[in-house]
């Protein structure tokens, strides 16, 4: 999955760049963020959509277990990007090699689905006003 | 903790045929395969139940292709293996024709659409991680990781062999209000799936803040604040009434996971 996808800086100032892109379109690229490619969209067609949360959410990934500690530990994150995306973000950051593996944890109780978006997870386990998940090389809480 | 046995029951009975097919453009044989047909479990996942299916058809495609992951379509639209069987069926169901004919591949594993399942034991680590999710919502945590190994693995052996019995010995401990002895969970764990929209997932708590229960109704209310007159939910097969206790409703209608994973319809012509 996804190697040659961009960093997440990057994927962050197309983010941005899209956020002011309201065209309506529906959000079948949605899934493709399990790729990791940068998403923008959201209901815009939907009465509910001012409801949808547009802002970023500050996520704070913290190293466990043996894994190696990055060294800016806080990150502003596109409420829709995916699980998966930060995990390739997060493997590219530490410098890992393919076939190393990376797994993240929610509350350090459980490994949500790499479909799971940022957005989900900070409505229900955001504390103080920001996600908190934690990595590890090998299955901690799993 | 879950009361009304025959419903529990009568959930985890539920069945749907389904017609295998092997996309015809990787046939190589001369002949093209027949469908392979299979009864399966709603709440079972697609990589548990189509061991056979891959059996069946690996003879007539390519021998470079014989190791390669199977994966499923339903009219060009690749079948999420993590979602159970019967919430694919709903999302679906409004143009399925029983049996439910399911395209089979080997080949152009659709990256960008569908997670990748080597084996079984993926299957069992998502299973087992939103079963402990669900846990968080209800109990802090608390009863599942007072369980003990054997525990867990009988929850996965009884859903991965269709028994009933096994799995709720071990099920009905995740569905009682826990050490807290409340009257009822902290949060409700359930997962909105409305179309092409992300999927939605809040805290929501089966009781307001006076202390009454609250009802589908209210959860609505919650969840789809202004489109809730419009909105239909529907989960294993049945609209189940507005009136009924969303707590009630998350002890029997769960899933094995134990989230409600309820299809969301909006009705876009009615108006409000």
């Amino acid at each position: 999955m996804g190697d040659e996808q961009p960093t997440i800086q990057q994927q962050d100032s197309q983010e941005i760049s899209k956020e002011s892109d309201t065209t309506g379109e529906t959000d079948l690229n949605s899934e493709n963020s399990v790729d990791g490619p940068a998403v923008q969209k959201a209901s815009e067609n939907s009465v509910d959509s001012a409801a949808v949360q547009k802002t970023k959410i500050d996520v704070l990934l913290k190293a466990t277990g043996n894994a190696p500690i990055m060294k800016q530990k806080k990150w502003t994150i596109d409420p829709d990007k995916k699980i998966a995306g930060i995990i390739e973000f997060v493997k590219k950051y530490l410098k890992f090699e393919p076939q190393e593996s990376l797994f993240l944890y929610v509350n350090q109780a459980f490994a949500p689905a790499p479909d799971q978006t940022v957005r989900n997870l900070y409505n229900c386990y955001g504390t103080d006003g920001k996600l908190i998940l934690h990595y590890c090389k090998s299955q901690a809480w799993g | 903790m879950a009361n009304d046995r025959e419903v529990l029951r009568e959930i985890w009975e539920g069945k749907l045929p389904v017609s295998f097919q092997l996309n015809s453009e990787e046939v190589i044989d001369l002949q093209s395969p027949e469908p392979y047909y299979l009864m399966v479990p709603r709440l079972s996942y697609f990589p548990i139940v189509t061991d056979k299916v891959r059996k069946h058809f690996l003879r007539y495609i390519h021998q470079d292709k014989q190791d390669a992951e199977m994966w499923l379509d339903y009219n060009g639209l690749a079948l999420k293996w993590h979602y159970p069987i019967g919430l694919l069926y709903d999302l679906n169901k409004a143009d399925i024709e029983l049996p439910w004919a399911v395209t089979v591949h080997f080949d152009k594993f659709p990256e960008s659409e569908i997670l990748h399942c080597s084996n079984r034991e993926v299957v069992e680590m998502h299973f087992m991680s939103c079963l402990k999710e669900a846990d968080v919502l209800k109990h802090r945590s608390l009863v599942v990781s007072s369980m003990q190994r054997k525990d867990h693995n009988q929850l996965w052996l009884g859903l991965q062999n269709d028994k009933f019995d096994q799995f709720w010995a071990v099920n009905r401990k995740l569905m009682e209000m826990g050490p807290t002895s409340d009257e009822s969970f902290k949060y409700i764990p359930f997962r909105c799936y409305h179309g092409e929209r992300p999927v939605r997932q809040k805290l929501v708590k089966p009781v307001t803040e006076d202390g009454r229960r609250k009802t589908l109704q209210h959860f609505l209310e919650e969840v789809y604040p202004t489109e809730h007159e419009k909105v239909r939910v529907v989960i294993h097969g049945v609209e189940p009434p507005r009136e009924t206790p969303l707590q009630w409703m998350s002890e029997h209608l769960s899933y094995p996971d134990n989230f409600l994973h309820l299809c969301i319809f909006i009705d876009e012509t009615s108006a409000t």
